[in-house]
């Protein structure tokens, strides 16, 4: 009797290890704060999936997508990684990803409960090929000292981008009179729409591209007139020049050398090690009214993994309340799931600051556009622009030169 | 002019062959492979992760229209109508002053040399910390004088600013060129001239310069191959967010239709068109140095 049990316990020691042979890889970017985070999801979905161990690799942005181009092309991708929403129609059209359509077909109760505009990003003609992960809408967070110290009020909801530029010139500050500026109002990275222009664009009832992606729109009605005016602020040096940024890292207000900056919630896990203390408000209202961007980070599957099922399964679990909810006490993103979202895993979590906010946001937000030839276009577009920002170009030059070229990118 | 020891005679032949055979099998299974399969890829559309579909010559017939080539194809022009007279004129000038009888001549020549043998992403970083706007000693010394910043690398300067890097970056391995040059002219030549009574300027004119002529070709030759395939300095001092570059040149810009926009087969055709670019000049200079020599 005693030699059978030892047998059974061997017999499952060994089925044990056979199961646990399913490994995957999980890539995506992030800061170490966010590594943490995924750890522990990973380990909670190894708790009820034993036979799937899941390990996490982490890179900065830039780094991450060369990684993935370079191990894509080279057919040892990753079998999940992480997606951004406006590449997501183009890594998808080089056959790069799996169709998830299969599994939420046999398993239609996946998606309950999930938001439908993050998941609308990942809708495409012929199903699903990843979900969304979470989602960022851009709010204005603030050093809440550094407008003590100038007798200034709270940003709150009432704020224009007027409101935003007098602070501004209120809070850039050449403290030690030798010349060169300490402490700038705005601290933000202009290069790409999403943090600060995207927005204003939308505030001054300007459009970024047409809704077929086939058009830009950059260059019509409103939208010279916002590029103005963010022009206007790096003139006279009220936000920080890309140099400037380059040297103090990658955000000013977190550098402590800006008293605003423009962010999604996924700045919160950094933020929170910070020794002073911040808030967030929406971001100020343009002319033709308030607007913010939203975009949604997502998760895929290699479509060259030996493991699509397995793969699925953690995707799916991701998705879940559950999973929501872990991401959300870890504090860095927004939950795509509704319950998550409006529960107190996010609005409770350890970081003190409005959570509810960047949830309203969704409200007023304009998704964040997401077309095939983004990158390329991004490119065309945001290479004149930033010499705009720098000084070496005029407004009407830029214009010219993204109305001649910016449709070249697109299919 | 053929210069003596140059041309290996009777048994050193077998020598030279059986020393040069492991490169040339190297080159052969390498560079030539690497070369048929990228004439092959020009001939058609690939994104690294789809099948490549054929499509002729299109990837050629698109190119005088696509302003990105065009634009790279002229900076890359720019830069080497710069860097190749200036990296020849200099390095030949230093050989000579460094191949006189000089203190602390070896000190010199290694501190000529020093940027060959460094690894341009490190000198790369330390030359935009100098071209930096704001921070950057160049600038320092600028507004020290009381003038506005210039913006070095910024779009009306930065090819020069490049070009500035590159020459002082090959002006030492040209110098050990021209230094062989100089250590191969017979001593007795100069001797002779100095017994006619001629004078430093005209015995450089008339002696060194003429005997230097092969390496003056030989060096034109390296310089104008390695203007036309500049990326190491490009990329590292021009690169702005979101993968362009203020100073495409040529390789920067084949780089990124294949890395960053998934067009191998574009790219392929762009390194083609660029490698025949350097084949015509070289043959250029192959005919000049033979009507001059």
């Amino acid at each position: 009797m005693k030699r059978h049990l030892i047998t059974a316990s061997a017999l499952a020691l060994v089925a044990g290890a056979a199961q646990a042979q399913v490994e995957l890889k999980y890539m995506m970017w992030g800061d170490p704060p966010e590594i943490a985070v995924w750890e522990q999801l990973v380990s909670d979905f190894q708790e009820t999936h034993p036979d799937i161990s899941i390990s996490v690799e982490v890179a900065d942005w830039d780094s991450y997508w060369n990684k993935l181009r370079v191990t894509t092309a080279g057919g040892d991708a990753p079998d999940i990684f992480a997606m951004d929403a406006p590449v997501y129609p183009d890594w998808q059209s080089r056959g790069t990803l799996l169709n998830l359509q299969p599994y939420i077909d046999a398993d239609p109760g996946a998606l309950d409960g999930v938001y439908e505009g993050p998941l609308s990003s990942y809708a495409l003609e012929d199903g699903y090929y990843g979900m969304p992960r979470d989602f960022q809408t851009i709010v204005l967070y603030y050093n809440t000292a550094m407008f003590d110290e100038a007798g200034l009020d709270y940003p709150d909801d009432s704020w224009t981008l007027d409101d935003l530029r007098a602070a501004a010139e209120a809070l850039t500050i050449d403290k030690d009179g030798d010349g060169t500026i300490d402490q700038w109002g705005i601290g933000t990275e202009a290069w790409d729409m999403e943090p600060f222009w995207g927005p204003v664009v939308y505030g001054y009832g300007g459009d970024i591209i047409s809704e077929d992606g086939s058009t830009t729109l950059l260059t019509e009605g409103a939208a010279p007139e916002a590029f103005a005016y963010v022009q206007g602020l790096f003139d006279d040096g009220l936000i920080m020049s890309e140099e400037d940024l380059d040297s103090y890292g990658w955000d000013g207000l977190y550098a402590g050398v800006a008293a605003m900056a423009f962010s999604g919630h996924w700045v919160v896990p950094a933020y929170s090690e910070l020794d002073f203390d911040w808030a967030v408000a929406p971001f100020p209202a343009g002319p033709e009214g308030r607007a913010t961007l939203v975009n949604s980070a997502g998760i895929v599957a290699s479509s060259s993994t030996e493991y699509p099922d397995e793969a699925w399964e953690f995707i799916s679990y991701v998705i879940s309340e559950e999973g929501q909810s872990t991401l959300a006490q870890l504090g860095f993103a927004i939950p795509v799931n509704e319950a998550a979202a409006t529960g107190p895993a996010y609005l409770e979590q350890p970081v003190e600051a409005d959570h509810q906010l960047f949830v309203d946001a969704l409200d007023y937000a304009h998704t964040k556009p997401s077309f095939l030839g983004y990158e390329e276009w991004s490119e065309i577009v945001g290479e004149p622009l930033s010499m705009v920002w720098r000084g070496e170009m005029s407004l009407d030059d830029a214009m010219s030169e993204i109305g001649d070229y910016a449709d070249d990118a697109l299919n | 002019m053929s210069v003596a020891g140059f041309s290996p005679k009777g048994g050193e032949r077998v020598w030279a062959a059986a020393l040069i055979f492991p490169t040339m099998v190297g080159l052969a299974l390498g560079a030539l492979g690497s070369i048929v399969a990228t004439i092959g890829l020009s001939f058609f559309d690939w994104d690294l992760f789809t099948t490549p579909e054929l499509v002729g010559l299109e990837n050629y017939t698109d190119l005088p229209g696509d302003r990105r080539f065009m634009r790279a194809l002229t900076n890359t022009l720019i830069f080497s109508a710069i860097y190749v007279p200036g990296t020849v004129i200099l390095s030949m000038l230093i050989a000579v002053l460094l191949n006189r009888q000089i203190h602390g001549k070896s000190v010199f020549r290694l501190i000529y040399f020093l940027p060959v043998v460094s690894s341009p992403t490190a000198v790369g970083l330390v030359w935009s910390w100098i071209y930096s706007k704001d921070q950057g000693v160049l600038n320092a010394m600028v507004t020290g004088l009381g003038m506005e910043p210039v913006h070095w690398l910024g779009r009306d300067l930065a090819l020069y600013s490049v070009v500035v890097v590159n020459i002082w970056g090959a002006i030492g391995e040209g110098m050990i060129i021209f230094l062989a040059g100089l250590q191969a002219i017979p001593k007795d030549v100069y001797e002779a001239a100095m017994l006619d009574g001629a004078d430093r300027v005209r015995t450089f004119l008339r002696i060194t310069m003429p005997l230097l002529i092969p390496s003056i070709f030989f060096q034109s030759i390296l310089s104008t191959i390695n203007a036309f395939q500049a990326f190491d300095y490009v990329y590292i001092l021009t690169q702005t967010q979101g993968g362009g570059s203020t100073v495409p040149t040529l390789v920067f810009n084949l780089y990124r239709e294949g890395f960053n926009n998934f067009r191998m087969g574009n790219a392929a055709a762009q390194a083609v068109v660029l490698a025949a670019m350097i084949m015509v000049l070289t043959l250029i200079y192959n005919r000049m140095q033979k009507k001059w020599g």
